[in-house]
């Protein structure tokens, strides 16, 4: 019942190549993240050492996702009235600044109860052990929300990020089948 | 009359009573949409969703919320995935079949002649004749939609089983119907579809009604239903506008479809002294019975390049084999696969959260092979109704001053053992298909239905068959909270076959209510 022959290289060629990327505002307009990172924005949110940590924990679970401007993203989605982040899905109850907030927190407070060091300069073995056991459950001490959730959710975004792009679709060589591009403005 | 909620239930009812002359204003609580607002994304896609929290959820199985309901023109059908399957007669009669649950207060002939009716105007792509396990019904006006790959690699594991498929029913037109135009199979169906080939709302009953003189005002909020003086009439209602500016609509009648968490919340909400628990609940009933399907997708790998781009996201083909509820399965409790769901990278059910275990280059070298190689199909299992599962309200309000609810659920053994019936069985069949890897998804909660259950006994529901509230002749609901019992399939067809009935109850006893 295979009514219709269509090849994956059929339809990557047909991807548009204008697909609309994620932008967040920038001083001049809409840019998107990861030209926001490059130009070194300042975050309106999160602190620059909140930044940081978050960066480099994203990067740690999808590596390019820091160079793709997660944190500008996720920074950017918090000043917004009806965020686009999948945190909203997980119907947390309280501020969504504040989730990451206090998991960025404990995340730090974590590594350097383990390793003396903030995570960000955690060296790359340790922070994937550390990375792989909050996955899985809340070290002693670590606040909420629960690392799993933190975990997920922060997980969520670096893949939101890297692959819900228009530039992911293609690293996966995946057609996108966009009908209708997002306006350039998120 | 005024509505509260602009989706699926609400626009039905919209369009008929405007249609029948009546002077509809319909209260949405989100913001303006179009077809052309859908966009290729599921990022965007997330706007289309409740934006704050509604509450809190809790107990052994706590219901998501948020990533059902819906904000904006539409409601939750703007992005729901327009698998329409019909209730089986045994549905409705739960109790008195197996002793367990509750009964309707209709029977499936009795809504029989209204699935019929939406299927003829919205148009359902299928094919009757091969659903073995369909309740009786007029064949579907359109042919079945196409199957691709993954679907046909595991209809074949069924096969090997003994296991019976069918083309999904779905409203999403397989050709031109209706005005509007043929599916081209791009698997965003949960971005909104902005061709109008899924019988979304924008794209069916509020054109309807708003060319019929329905008003559709947005951004109102609706805070609580107004009764008169003696307490046994509702006359409007109190809601909230854009600038949070208190405003009464006043109504003759007045209907509440704002999904199964707001409608009863809004009714808890209108406590007065002499109802201090909320109106419409002289049964202490409003808030109970809430309930969701237990569900889960399996996953498998294949050699083969799967294709798994193309299609629908609510799958390509339906088996019903399990549907038939037998206590001596060891539960009670029917249920059905959506085989072949289309799949993108991201999001809560995209392919990065299949492994959700994964990261770093574990989870690109993942991402790299199964953008290629996966197939997946999801269980729907039925959960039986428990008064215990419930939404109260937490205390505490929102920013219009509204009350958060709280929610506590568990889906009991019996939901339990279905789920876990169904996982043993899809592991089976992606093995027999030939999957190299398969694994099964963790139990989540799909659809929220009860809360302000229909039946005959006013004492042990909150309206009768036609969603009058028992207390309130003047006061209907619509929509998924009136279910009674969940059964094992989607409830968006039935909550739309509920509220073509009501309308025609409305519309005919008119003079009497308003």
């Amino acid at each position: 019942m295979d009514s219709q022959v269509i090849t994956r290289r059929d339809l990557l060629v047909r991807m548009v190549a204008s697909f609309g990327a994620i932008t967040i505002t920038g001083p001049d307009g809409p840019i998107s993240p990861a030209e926001a990172r490059a130009r070194g924005l300042e975050l309106r949110h999160l602190t620059a050492v909140e930044g940081r940590t978050l960066e480099a924990l994203c990067d740690v679970l999808v590596p390019g996702a820091a160079a793709a401007g997660v944190v500008h993203f996720v920074d950017d989605q918090l000043g917004r009235d009806n965020p686009m982040l999948l945190l909203k899905y997980m119907d947390w109850p309280g501020s969504y600044v504040e989730f990451y907030r206090a998991g960025l927190q404990s995340l730090n407070q974590e590594s350097i109860a383990r390793f003396g060091q903030p995570f960000p300069k955690a060296a790359a073995d340790r922070k994937d052990t550390l990375v792989r056991d909050i996955s899985e459950k809340s070290p002693a001490g670590w606040g909420s929300p629960s690392a799993p959730l933190f975990y997920f959710v922060t997980r969520s975004d670096a893949v939101d990020v890297y692959y819900g792009t228009p530039e992911g679709f293609e690293r996966l060589q995946v057609p996108s089948m966009a009908h209708r591009l997002p306006p350039e403005r998120w | 009359m005024v509505i509260v909620g602009s989706g699926a239930a609400g626009s039905v009812l919209a369009a008929r009573l405007a249609q029948g002359g009546k002077r509809v204003v319909v209260l949405e609580a989100g913001p303006e949409r179009h077809l052309t607002d859908l966009y290729s994304s599921q990022i965007w896609s997330r706007r289309l969703k409740w934006p704050v929290p509604q509450g809190e959820t809790g107990g052994a199985d706590p219901i998501s919320m948020n990533f059902a309901s819906g904000w904006g023109t539409g409601g939750s059908a703007l992005h729901h995935y327009a698998g329409w399957f019909r209730l089986h007669p045994e549905d409705f009669e739960l109790r008195t079949r197996f002793k367990r649950g509750l009964d309707w207060p209709i029977s499936y002939d009795e809504l029989r002649p209204y699935y019929d009716e939406i299927q003829r105007e919205v148009g359902i792509s299928g094919d009757a004749a091969a659903e073995v396990w369909r309740p009786p019904g007029d064949p579907y006006p359109m042919p079945p939609l196409p199957v691709f790959k993954q679907a046909s690699l595991l209809a074949e594991g069924f096969k090997r089983l003994g296991l019976r498929t069918a083309p999904q029913p779905m409203a999403i037109n397989s050709v031109a119907y209706g005005g509007r135009l043929p599916c081209v199979n791009d698997g965003w169906c949960d971005a909104g579809c902005p061709f109008g080939a899924l019988a979304n709302p924008l794209a069916t009953h509020l054109p309807q009604a708003v060319r019929a003189g329905a008003t559709l005002r947005h951004n109102a909020f609706v805070m609580r239903v107004l009764v008169n003086e003696k307490e046994d009439r509702v006359t409007g209602v109190e809601y909230c506008d854009v600038k949070g500016q208190r405003r009464v609509q006043e109504a003759d009648v007045v209907v509440l479809a704002a999904y199964a968490i707001q409608t009863p919340r809004i009714l808890l909400d209108s406590a007065t002294s002499r109802h201090p628990a909320g109106i419409a609940n002289s049964s202490g009933l409003l808030g109970r019975y809430v309930m969701t399907h237990t569900a889960a997708n399996v996953f498998g790998l294949f050699e083969e390049e799967t294709d798994n781009y193309l299609g629908r996201t609510g799958g390509q083909l339906l088996s019903q084999d399990t549907y038939a509820k037998d206590p001596r399965k060891g539960y009670v409790g029917s249920s059905q696969w959506l085989i072949g769901n289309a799949l993108k990278p991201t999001d809560l059910l995209g392919i990065a959260n299949s492994r959700p275990e994964l990261f770093g280059r574990a989870l690109q070298r993942f991402m790299e092979a199964a953008s290629i190689h996966l197939a997946t199909m999801t269980f729907v299992g039925e959960s039986l109704p428990h008064p215990d599962n419930r939404l109260v309200l937490a205390g505490k309000k929102d920013r219009f001053g509204a009350s958060l609810v709280r929610i506590t659920h568990d889906f009991g053994a019996d939901g339990v053992k279905c789920y876990e019936a169904g996982m043993k069985q899809g592991l089976e069949v992606f093995r027999e298909a030939g999957a190299h890897e398969t694994w099964a998804g963790p139990r989540v909660r799909m659809h929220m239905m009860g809360g302000a259950i229909m039946g005959a006994d006013p004492k042990a529901s909150v309206t009768n068959g036609y969603g009058q509230a028992h207390d309130l002749p003047n006061l209907f609901i619509a929509g998924s909270s009136l279910f009674p019992t969940s059964g094992g399939v989607n409830p968006t067809f039935t909550l739309y076959a509920l509220a073509q009935r009501t309308a025609k109850y409305l519309l005919q006893n008119w003079r009497h209510l308003a």
